[in-house]
């Protein structure tokens, strides 16, 4: 909380603060909050998977286990969705996944920024998954990869509304993508600080109603967390799923 | 709202860039393979342990019957072999009873014939001594003189009056 009587926005905390200004070629490549924040995702998701593994033992430390855990997780999503086909995009979802995961929860800690709340990002993100889907479907099936857009077992009379369709929701994909975590984000963590605001302003003990709330709330947003990075990696497995199989 | 402000649009998608690849290489080359090969590695060594498991099951298994088998033959030999000795030991018990029968008979004749030649030679003797203190006691209390042969006679007659 900074000055009295200044006023704050709940969506102060999205606010990105360079550390340094630097250009290279005429592109900005300043050093922000948000560089800081996925720079500590990454060192985070490396550090603990090597240091728990390190051991390699057979029987695994409670730590090691998590990482063991973490891989069944993902790859057990990669084989349910996709099949043998999938063992090849293991290491991009696996990153994804944890990219996403990790990053969604550092986002949890109290004053680090939380980049996944950025559309850019995951705009940037979902888009590698859309244009590496559709390379992947017309890798796989050519020119056939149209064919995607055509329902077979329908009346003739309705492709001319079927085709637009499935057209517009197969471009939407990076769009729902990428706005389902930026929203989901966004939304949980201005709600925390709105009812942060009310603890401050609130007279008396009353302030206590809305501190019960955040704590709840902060349960509820790391269930988010969690659940956007495998709703994003689930997605990327079933999309990759459609570049193998149409319909 | 910050979200849309494009002023570190480049700078963002620059760090994303560089973090991200980071990121994949990083876990596919190195983090991934060590996690696999931890997983292959317990795997590999269950399967043996299990197979190792079934191959001493069925070992066992064999010895188990082995085992029956044997158990099966000594209990019939152990039979067997009661019912011979007991009848070659019912044969030789039945000598030495009858060994022991004589033997005893003859023991019971000879007992019998020692008790009745001590007997007599007691009854002898104390004939003897009543006798004696018959004669005493008449030569003390009265003053008849009497031979043995009297009082033999008298003794004898006292003996068929009680008997």
């Amino acid at each position: 909380m900074a000055a009295k009587g200044e006023k704050h926005s709940p969506l102060e905390q999205f606010e990105i603060i360079p550390f340094t200004r630097t250009e290279i070629g005429g592109y900005d490549i300043s050093f922000t909050n948000s560089s800081l924040s996925m720079i500590i995702t990454v060192a985070v998701i490396t550090l603990f998977l090597t240091l728990t593994v390190n051991a390699r033992s057979l029987v695994p430390t409670r730590m090691q286990l998590i990482s063991e855990l973490m891989y069944n997780f993902v790859a057990q999503l990669l084989t349910d969705t996709v099949g043998d086909n999938g063992k090849k995009y293991f290491p991009f979802v696996f990153s994804l996944f944890m990219f996403v995961l990790i990053g969604n929860m550092v986002g949890m800690v109290p004053y680090q920024f939380t980049f996944t709340s950025h559309i850019i990002v995951t705009f940037a993100l979902a888009s590698v998954v859309f244009i590496g889907v559709t390379i992947l479907g017309f890798v796989n099936h050519g020119i056939k990869f149209f064919t995607f857009f055509y329902i077979p077992g329908v009346p003739f009379y309705m492709h001319p509304l079927l085709i637009p369709i499935e057209i517009i929701s197969y471009l939407s994909r990076p769009i729902s993508l990428s706005v389902r975590l930026f929203a989901n984000m966004l939304a949980g963590h201005t709600l925390l600080k709105v009812f942060a605001g009310f603890v401050v302003a609130m007279p008396f003990f009353t302030g206590a109603l809305p501190l019960v709330f955040i704590v709840a709330l902060t349960g509820l947003e790391i269930l988010i967390a969690f659940l956007q990075a495998y709703v994003f990696a689930i997605l990327t497995c079933l999309y990759i799923n459609d570049a193998y199989h149409l319909h | 709202m910050p979200q849309l402000n494009p002023e570190f649009f480049v700078s963002q998608l620059f760090w994303l860039v560089v973090t991200f690849s980071f990121l994949l290489v990083f876990l596919w080359r190195i983090s991934l393979p060590r996690i696999s090969n931890v997983l292959e590695k317990r795997e590999r060594k269950i399967n043996e342990d299990l197979t190792a498991a079934k191959e001493l099951q069925s070992e066992a298994e064999n010895i188990q019957d082995k085992i029956e088998q044997q158990l099966k033959k000594a209990r019939s030999d152990a039979s067997e072999l009661i019912k011979s000795s007991s009848a070659t030991l019912q044969e030789k018990s039945q000598i030495e009873i009858s060994k022991l029968e004589k033997e005893l008979d003859e023991k019971i004749n000879d007992s019998s014939k020692k008790i009745e030649k001590s007997k007599n030679e007691s009854v002898n003797q104390i004939q003897g001594q009543i006798n004696e203190i018959t004669k005493l006691t008449l030569s003390k209390v009265t003053s008849f003189e009497v031979t043995e042969d009297e009082i033999k006679n008298a003794i004898k007659n006292s003996e068929r009056s009680l008997n």
